[in-house]
C-alpha cells in the first residue's frame, strides 16, 4: 500500500531525460491488445473498467514500469484483472499459452 | 436522494491536501499541500478510487478544475504560466493566498 510516496506513474516534476518523439508503425500485436481492452471494457461486456486497467499497470514494480513498453504492460494488467475477476484462471492462461508454445515450435 | 452542493465556487482558494492518497490515487504528488484556485466545477463523477477495485464507485465525487502558478510549484521566476488539474472535493481544504498574482 502506498504512503505519501508517490505511485511508480506519477512522475511529473522528476528529471526525465528528452522524450523520445519519434512515431512508429503499429505492430500487430500492439493493436491486438488495444482491440483486446476495447472489447473487455466494452460496457457490454465489462469485464473491467479503465480505472481497474490504469491501477493494474501501476501496480508493476519500479523497474518494470519504466523499463516495459506501453503494451506488454496492458497485457500484463489485462492478464491480472481476468483472474482477478474469475472470467480465466491462471492454470488456464498458462496452459493456454504452454500450447501456443509448442504450436510455434512445430512450425519453426 | 438530493446531493451534496458544491463546497466550493470558482475563485475559492484550496490547499492540496497531502494526504493519505488511496491505493489507487489520481491527485499528482507534485500538487500535494499546493495553493490552488478553483477555476470551474468539473461535475460529479464515480469514484476512480473505487471503480479501479471493480466497486460501482459511488457515491459520486465532486470534481473541480483547480489552477495553480507555475512558479508556485516549481520555485522558477515569477510569470503568466498556469497549472490546471482536474482534483476530487475530498483532496481540497479551504485556504487563504499570501501573494498576489502576477500580472
Amino acid at each position: 500500500m502506498q504512503t505519501n510516496e508517490r505511485g511508480v506513474n506519477d512522475v511529473g516534476g522528476l528529471p526525465g531525460g528528452p522524450v523520445n518523439r519519434e512515431e512508429h508503425p503499429e505492430t500487430l500485436f500492439e493493436k491486438r491488445v488495444d482491440a483486446l481492452v476495447m472489447l473487455l471494457t466494452h460496457p457490454q461486456i465489462g469485464a473491467f473498467k479503465v480505472d481497474a486497467l490504469r491501477r493494474a499497470v501501476e501496480m508493476n514494480s519500479p523497474g518494470d514500469y519504466t523499463t516495459l513498453g506501453y503494451y506488454p504492460k496492458w497485457i500484463r494488467a489485462i492478464r491480472r484483472l481476468l483472474v482477478e475477476q474469475s472470467v480465466l484462471s491462471d492454470a488456464e492462461i498458462d496452459a493456454r499459452i504452454g500450447k501456443l508454445r509448442e504450436r510455434l515450435a512445430k512450425d519453426v | 436522494m438530493s446531493e451534496a452542493p458544491f463546497r466550493y465556487s470558482p475563485g475559492d482558494v484550496v490547499r492540496v491536501r497531502t494526504g493519505p492518497p488511496e491505493p489507487h490515487c489520481r491527485t499528482p504528488f507534485y500538487l500535494r499541500g499546493q495553493i490552488g484556485v478553483i477555476a470551474g466545477i468539473a461535475g460529479r463523477y464515480r469514484d476512480p478510487s473505487l471503480m479501479a477495485f471493480h466497486k460501482p464507485g459511488l457515491p459520486e465525487r465532486a470534481l473541480y478544475r483547480v489552477e495553480f502558478r507555475h512558479h508556485d510549484i516549481w520555485q522558477t521566476e515569477a510569470g503568466p504560466d498556469r497549472i490546471m488539474a482536474d482534483l476530487y472535493e475530498h483532496w481540497l481544504d479551504p485556504a487563504t493566498r499570501e501573494t498576489p498574482d502576477a500580472p
